[in-house]
């Protein structure tokens, strides 16, 4: 078994932090830099710069999140992609690794959605146990580890030919709050790492090591500090506890197959939003007869996967979306609560571009013959935004243990169930509208609405909660039912926001990192 | 446990059965190439890229014994509802005809397969202007990332006017 930094023995109760994306990287940097041994499990491969490759389809192959899935609901993903409900990533780095780059702040009133929004029908909505005034100093700290332009005096990107397009649209449709970040990636050389080439691939993975990610800041500094081992190509399938209630160690697999325990002090689960309550599912016990940490019911339901859908449109000239930073472009103008546009809740706008390999997978999936292809050979004069939002959190919207279907471990694959919301709907008809005033106003000749795709950003399933009975976690991400056992992924968040979740995925983690290092101190864990 | 109303599509594609690839005849092949022409019609492509995907549907076919027995009979069936000659009928003719098989799980298939085959062609990138891996080229910084002439240069700044409304006329409206 292959693995980095100074080797932990598997009978040292460490921290153990399952994961090594957004949330799992941050922690494991915070602890390790700081003098805490952490050990790290990644279930994908260590994949580095030279290893991405400028090739959709290839680099996807390479990098996807393929194991067994399977999905059910109205939703479109189940008919279009049964077996994808999630474009993640399975590597060191996880999902930081493909990640575009835009890091809005959550809004205040998004952390007080039911005090905000009141009751909508059919949403599990709910209040976060923090305010954005508590996590102001994590996003600071962040923002400038992330190196988000626009922010702490680090430069605005460039406008790229899309974002050109996207921009004259905007301010000729009367919006204002537009930009091009913030972003974070670097527009000139910053923390170590050089200024972005404008290549173009961002879903790819980062070949010049400009936009920021776990894999080039976080774990390296986590594994040069002496105090992190991290294990590549390790599942893990199950976290036990002592008959004290406290979780004392985690199994994995390794590439082989073998099944290793790892003894903890703490766990920290990071496997986004599917993984990380498939595993709590997979450890149940006596004691905890409905999965790990469950006593709410809620661990994997109020999965949220944002408003999503994209536009692409076209016009007379070239525009080539293609060439430089994928999302550095940032209507947010519509992000705002404003129920008389007849749905809560707000959405931005965000340039978007794919290649033709992945536009033609994408832009209407199942749909052929002229009316597809006249939209393929626009690709030249095409300008593409997406539209991420906010969706409603719905009990019956959830991730369990598929009872017929198994991975290749003979694990139980995890089964997602999915579908929109009427707020979700109306928001995604409204924000279609937008898009078509924002291209018209800059000349289209035509708009097309992609629908939702499989999902980027996946949120909620084991939300944090003032109270335990309405979710799995307190405000720091620590289980109510398990004092060492903590959750640093996007599966925390009580509700979605509008705002593209990573940089609030690492301010959480930085701040439940703090946290963990103040119980350590004073011996409660 | 997953919930089980007839509503739910469940579909676990990792049983079905690897074989050989299907030998389809000359004259099935020629059917299988004008169907993906007929499917994806771009005026400006050669047939060296239908060809290749022509070549990649039944590859493909190795991955599910079922449909490497079915798809040279399938694309006879074309010839037959077309007074045996589905080659001699019009695009017209052709399409609406590819129309009513359109849900056929052949079709679907060929479609599933062919729409990542074609579009992943580098002569198809080429055609519909698309350049492909750039990194190794120093990426578009200075090949023309910005070089869109025909809008105004836009700001690229944050507003610096008035901060942004978050929330808008709620009391009024509760």
């Amino acid at each position: 078994m292959s693995t980095h930094g100074n080797p932990i023995p598997l009978d040292e109760p460490v921290v153990v932090v399952i994961g090594s994306g957004a949330g799992g990287g941050t922690v494991a940097h915070d602890l390790a830099t700081e003098g805490v041994k952490v050990v790290v499990l990644e279930a994908g491969p260590y994949l580095t710069a030279d290893d991405y490759t400028n090739d959709e389809w290839p680099a996807f192959n390479q990098m996807a999140w393929l194991d067994m899935r399977t999905t059910s609901g109205s939703y479109r993903v189940a008919r279009d992609f049964p077996n994808l409900p999630a474009w993640i990533v399975k590597a060191v780095g996880g999902t930081t690794t493909h990640w575009a780059g835009a890091t809005p702040r959550f809004m205040a009133h998004e952390f007080a959605a039911r005090s905000t929004y009141g009751e909508v029908e059919g949403a599990n909505l709910l209040d976060w146990p923090i305010t954005l005034e508590d996590l102001e100093p994590w996003y600071d700290r962040a923002e400038k580890a992330m190196g988000s332009s626009h922010r702490h005096g680090r430069p605005p990107m460039p406008a790229n030919n899309n974002y050109t397009v996207f921009a004259n649209g905007a301010e000729r449709a009367g919006y204002r709050y537009y930009a091009t970040g913030p972003y974070a990636t670097n527009a000139e050389p910053y923390d170590g790492r050089p200024a972005t080439v404008q290549d173009g691939f961002n879903f790819q993975g980062d070949k010049s090591g400009a936009k920021w990610s776990t894999l080039v800041r976080e774990i390296p500094r986590a594994l040069e500090s002496g105090n992190a081992e991290l294990r590549p190509l390790c599942q893990a399938v199950g976290i036990t506890h002592g008959s004290d209630g406290r979780a004392d160690a985690v199994e994995y697999l390794d590439a082989d197959g073998n099944l290793h325990r790892q003894a903890a002090r703490a766990v920290c689960v990071a496997g986004n939003s599917i993984e990380t309550p498939r595993l709590l599912l997979m450890s149940d016990s006596p004691s905890h007869p409905d999965g790990l940490a469950n006593s709410s019911g809620q661990v994997g339901r109020n999965y949220m996967r944002h408003l999503t859908g994209s536009a692409y449109a076209r016009f007379e000239q070239p525009v080539r979306m293609y060439r430089g930073e994928t999302m550095a472009g940032i209507i947010a103008d519509e992000a705002v609560h404003d129920p008389s546009r007849g749905f809560v809740g707000g959405y931005y706008m965000e340039t978007l571009s794919l290649g033709p390999a992945f536009l033609a997978s994408f832009i209407e999936p199942g749909s052929w013959g002229r009316e597809f292809t006249r939209l393929m050979d626009a690709y030249a004069n095409t300008a593409g935004m997406w539209l991420v939002g906010e969706d409603m959190p719905q009990e019956s919207n959830r991730i369990t243990l598929d009872p017929d279907v198994t991975d290749q471990w003979g694990l139980p694959a995890p089964h997602v169930h999915f579908d929109d919301h009427p707020n979700d709907i109306a928001m995604r008809r409204h924000a279609y509208r937008a898009a078509d005033t924002v291209y018209r106003a800059a000349g289209a000749v035509g708009v097309h609405h992609t629908p939702p795709y499989p999902a980027t950003h996946n949120l909620g399933t084991c939300r944090m909660a003032a109270d335990a009975a309405d979710g799995p976690l307190n405000e720091w991400g620590q289980a109510h039912d398990v004092p060492n056992l903590f959750v640093a992924d996007g599966s925390v968040m009580t509700t979605g926001g509008a705002a593209n979740p990573t940089l609030t995925i690492v301010a959480l983690a930085m701040r439940q990192a703090d946290h963990v290092r103040e119980l350590l101190r004073t011996g409660e864990l | 446990m997953a919930d089980k109303d007839s509503a739910t599509i469940k579909r676990d594609t990792s049983s079905a059965l690897r074989g050989g690839p299907a030998t389809l005849t000359p004259r099935q092949r020629q059917i299988l190439v004008r169907v993906l022409r007929l499917a994806y019609p771009h005026d400006s492509f050669p047939d060296g890229p239908y060809e290749r995907t022509a070549d990649a549907v039944v590859e493909a076919t190795a991955d599910d014994r079922r449909l490497a027995a079915t798809l040279g009979p399938d694309l006879d069936m074309l010839d037959t509802i077309s007074d045996g000659d589905f080659l001699g009928a019009s695009d017209e003719t052709a399409t609406l005809l590819l129309r009513e098989y359109a849900d056929e799980p052949y079709f679907r298939q060929i479609r599933g397969v062919a729409v990542v085959a074609l579009y992943d062609d580098r002569e198809v990138w080429e055609l519909l202007g698309y350049e492909g891996p750039s990194f190794d080229q120093g990426g578009y910084l200075h090949r023309g990332f910005d070089d869109l002439d025909w809008l105004p240069e836009a700001r690229i700044t944050e507003y610096d006017g008035e901060p942004r409304t978050e929330l808008r006329d709620v009391e009024e409206q509760r």
